[in-house]
């Protein structure tokens, strides 16, 4: 009878267990990396979507309609803030679910010199252009981003919030590490001079007091002759030794540039799913390249 | 039963007085009672919207102009407050806060911006096509999907403020995306945009084509250091597409665009009570209130009246029933001889008194069967006569 | 039948006065009662009939002393004793004919409408010949058809005594006769004794006995109009007009 009873609340506590674990958090994020913290802070508390195609620039993606719709209908929506995503301006999310993983560093978001605003009239508004985004190359910014999600994820679920909190502080860790090693690579030179291959390094840049200038090129494209000019134009005021590039760049334009004296280090941002491995070891390969870059 | 037996046939051969009497009796019992109803319904659904919205933030001003604006889209917009109010209420981790913008107006409808927060806080559900989702989107409230005969896929032209519009307010070309279910409230008399869109009616955000990289040099007024300022004569869409999309945007800090109010929706109620507490200082410029409180207020006064209204039916009621009573009179006198008959006859006084009170059994029975009736009719289409005949 | 001694009567604040010392009728027997107006007759048949009641002598009609009795036993005694046919029928518009021949059963608990009440009601209409009219109102009749409804409704009780009032007072001479004859076999086959008021002297040969009110005295003033010998009948000028059938 004992046994039989004992049984009987087994079987009834696997199947609350198994109802309770079944019903996962659904997070849905606006690029990889806060999808990457979300995934290790929540372990399998959640379920993490980020449906931007592998092919696209989150920051640039509109997702369709059905797409919008699954944003709405989930847990939690993270967003990186800084006017990543334009597209979260163009549409209706509820508040409610919305986390702003930037928020608590908006006195820190970095203009972007570069870019070109328009108003209207003399004397209008300007619209919104100039403030770059790419926040979580800054690794001490990508630690307050992953602390929001965490804070977020134990709001919504607070019996597992002792799990979130050990997750986050290992991920914290990581960050801190990644963010000690830059540091480190920096001040071994920090008026090395360097160039940025696209405008997505401000953050680094401004995070780390690198001397870095970008310019607006592709990896998969060649360069025309007018990038060719303004880059000599460049190079006669910035004397930088290597590239950063967001992907592997052309051989014909890694070689040329080689010409120049100018090496080419690849330096991901990650703001899409990487090919192998994931944002860490990509981070960590990113360091590695930096590291050479430094020598 | 002699005596209701010949009753009934006095009463069936004198048809006209008898329809008189009964409707003159049935009125007057179905008037007070009905009013009654009306009246509670009216307190009920009003303090209904009032109880289920918590809080309200609103700039200092009308508490009665804000609760009207912000639960029944009053056409008397309250003085505006801006985003950073509800930023405000955000950032205090008590509440969530919804705005609302209910200014503008399309085809008689108000049009309400506010954000998808506001469609689970109220319980509103979708009964053709989906919610907002993109900007220029609207969603119908069930009678105005109804009354204008549109649904998912139609398009909507919000309406310009005055006649001579020259400040902005364009009309905007509106995508029907999705009709609420009735909702029974003011809701259904809405048009339901996402905040955004409502500031892009306003004006504060637009759609246009590139200016930074377009080679049509006739709509730039000055290039500079990394600004372009276009002139006057650069279109502005006035519809939102897939294929222009991306062109809208705003100018300046969201934080300082209007709302006409938030609604503050605790987290629980020490959270609603810190609340309340943070808007309390002197020189606070925005106003809380409990619209419960408001509306229960307003109500009080407006019912006042019913005191006045029952001292006038009761009036009535009387010269009712002293007419009533000279026709029974009079009835009895054109009787008189039929009586004097029925006494020579043999009758006793006692059955003389029971068939004309039996007159009277039948009229009020037949009254009461008609009152019983209306009133049931009234009581079951209560609520949508309140609608129709007060809320509108 | 009937036996009234020494009765005298006077209505309150009036100075009319009538004083018969002596009326009898015998059981069966058919009685006119003439003499001007004023001069008492209806209210002779409301003493017999127990709507009045005498300040003085006694009324009788068969063993019951309808004066000493109370006002409900008098209208027990009425409705259940008495048949009374007006002049004007007084029918009531609203009810069928055959409702108004069976009011009286309706209007007391002295009566029970039975089955066998209704079934006697038809065949009363069988015999004055108005029974394809039970179900009209008054109103589609003729005032000949009106006046045997009456009767019927006045010899439904199976009354031992019948009071009409200027029953034939508002029928043209054809129908007059047709009703007298019509109440003279009704009365004969229920054994009822007939006491008629009437202005119609044409008739007067037909019933059993004619008693001239004049021979009773009368009130004293200037009203007074009786006299104390007997007068000899005359014709009253103010017949009224016979109504057409």
């Amino acid at each position: 009878m004992k046994l039989t009873r004992l049984l009987i609340l087994l079987v009834f506590l696997a199947i609350a267990t198994q109802t309770f674990a079944a019903k996962r958090l659904s997070i849905y994020t606006v690029n990889y990396p806060l999808a990457y913290f979300a995934e290790r802070i929540g372990g399998d508390q959640v379920t993490v979507t980020f449906p931007a195609p592998e092919d696209v620039d989150p920051a640039y993606w509109m997702p369709d309609q059905k797409t919008i719709t699954a944003y709405q209908q989930a847990d939690l929506i993270l967003l990186n803030g800084a006017n990543y995503a334009k597209w979260v301006d163009k549409v209706s999310l509820p508040r409610s679910k919305m986390v702003d993983t930037s928020s608590k560093f908006k006195d820190r978001y970095v203009n972007i010199s570069e870019a070109t605003t328009h108003t209207h009239g003399a004397s209008g508004a300007h619209a919104h252009e100039s403030l770059a985004f790419t926040t979580w190359l800054d690794f001490s910014l990508a630690r307050l981003q992953a602390e929001s999600i965490y804070i977020a994820l134990a709001r919504k679920r607070p019996m597992a919030e002792m799990a979130f909190k050990r997750n986050f502080q290992a991920l914290a860790d990581d960050l801190e590490r990644l963010d000690t090693r830059i540091r480190a690579i920096v001040a071994r030179d920090p008026g090395r001079a360097l160039l940025g291959s696209h405008p997505v390094y401000d953050y680094l840049k401004h995070g780390y007091g690198m001397n870095l200038r970008s310019v607006h090129w592709e990896p998969d494209q060649a360069p025309s002759m007018s990038q060719w000019n303004d880059l000599k134009q460049i190079l006669e005021e910035h004397r930088a030794e290597v590239m950063l590039w967001e992907g592997e760049p052309l051989a014909d334009s890694a070689a040329r540039l080689k010409e120049k004296g100018l090496g080419s280090k690849v330096f991901s941002p990650c703001g899409n799913r990487p090919e192998d491995g994931d944002f860490l070891s990509v981070m960590q390969q990113n360091a590695t390249n930096l590291e050479q870059a430094f020598r | 039963m002699n005596s209701l037996y010949l009753a009934w046939q006095y009463i069936r051969f004198n048809k006209f007085k008898t329809i008189i009497l009964v409707a003159s009796i049935t009125l007057i019992a179905v008037l007070p009672l009905s009013l009654e109803i009306l009246l509670a319904e009216s307190e009920r659904q009003l303090l209904n919207r009032a109880e289920s919205t918590p809080l309200l933030i609103g700039a200092k001003g009308s508490a009665l102009d804000l609760a009207m604006n912000s639960l029944y889209f009053d056409d008397e917009v309250p003085e505006l407050l801006t985003m950073a109010a509800a930023d405000r209420v955000y950032d205090t981790d008590l509440a969530l806060p919804i705005p609302l913008y209910a200014r503008f107006q399309t085809r008689g409808h108000p049009i309400v911006g506010t954000t998808f927060d506001y469609f689970d806080f109220r319980k509103l559900k979708i009964a053709k096509g989906q919610p907002l989702t993109m900007l220029g989107d609207c969603v119908l409230g069930a009678k105005v999907a109804a009354e204008l005969e549109l649904g998912p896929g139609d398009s909507l032209v919000s309406s310009p403020e005055n006649l001579f519009d020259l400040a902005g307010v364009y009309p905007l070309k509106m995508k029907v995306v999705g009709v609420l279910t009735p909702n029974h409230s003011a809701d259904d008399l809405a048009v339901f945009v996402d905040i955004k869109t409502a500031w892009i009616i306003q004006g504060l955000g637009h759609g246009h084509q590139d200016v930074t990289r377009t080679r049509d040099s006739s709509v730039i007024l000055k290039r500079s250091e990394g600004n372009v300022a276009a002139n006057a004569k650069l279109f502005h869409y006035t519809e939102i597409t897939d294929e222009n999309l991306d062109g809208f945007h705003f100018h300046g800090d969201t934080s300082i665009y209007p709302v006409s109010a938030v609604i503050a929706v605790p987290y629980d109620d020490k959270s609603g009570t810190l609340l309340r507490g943070r808007y309390l200082e002197g020189d606070e410029s925005q106003l809380i209130i409990l619209p419960a409180e408001v509306i229960d207020g307003l109500l009080q006064n407006i019912f006042r009246i019913r005191n006045v209204l029952d001292a006038v039916i009761a009036l009535v009621g009387l010269a009712t029933l002293l007419a009533i009573v000279l026709v029974f009179t009079l009835s009895l006198r054109l009787r008189q001889r039929e009586i004097q008959t029925i006494f020579k006859l043999g009758c006793r006084k006692a059955t003389i008194s029971r068939m004309m009170m039996a007159e009277i059994v039948l009229i009020l029975m037949f009254c009461a069967v008609l009152s019983s009736a209306a009133l049931g009719v009234i009581d079951s289409n209560a609520e949508e006569l309140v609608r129709r005949l007060f809320i509108g | 039948m009937i036996s009234i001694q020494n009765l005298q009567f006077h209505y309150p604040n009036s100075e009319f006065r009538l004083t018969v010392p002596e009326f009898a009728v015998s059981p069966g027997e058919k009685i006119a009662v003439v003499g001007p107006s004023g001069s008492g007759k209806t209210t002779l048949l409301n003493l017999l009939a127990g709507i009045l009641t005498p300040k003085q002598g006694k009324v009788r009609v068969g063993e019951v002393a309808v004066s000493d009795l109370g006002d409900a036993g008098r209208r027990d005694f009425r409705i259940s004793n008495i048949g009374f046919v007006f002049q004007d029928f007084e029918l009531l518009d609203y009810l069928s004919i055959l409702d108004n021949i069976l009011h009286p059963y309706r209007i007391t608990g002295a009566l029970k409408l039975t089955g066998e009440v209704r079934q006697r009601a038809v065949h009363l209409a069988e015999q004055m010949g108005i029974a394809g009219h039970l179900k009209k109102p008054p109103g589609e009749l003729s005032q000949g058809e009106k006046q045997r409804a009456a009767i019927c409704r006045a010899l439904l009780p199976n009354p031992s005594l019948i009071l009409a009032d200027e029953a034939t007072g508002n029928l043209d001479p054809t129908n007059k006769n047709r009703i007298l004859d019509l109440l003279f076999e009704s009365v004969a086959e229920h054994d009822a004794t007939l006491v008629a008021v009437t202005h119609d002297h044409e008739l007067l040969p037909r019933f059993d006995r004619v008693v001239d009110f004049r021979k009773f005295q009368q009130g004293a003033g200037s009203k007074e109009l009786g006299a104390k010998s007997p007068l000899p009948p005359t014709p009253d000028s103010q017949h009224p007009t016979p109504a057409s059938p």
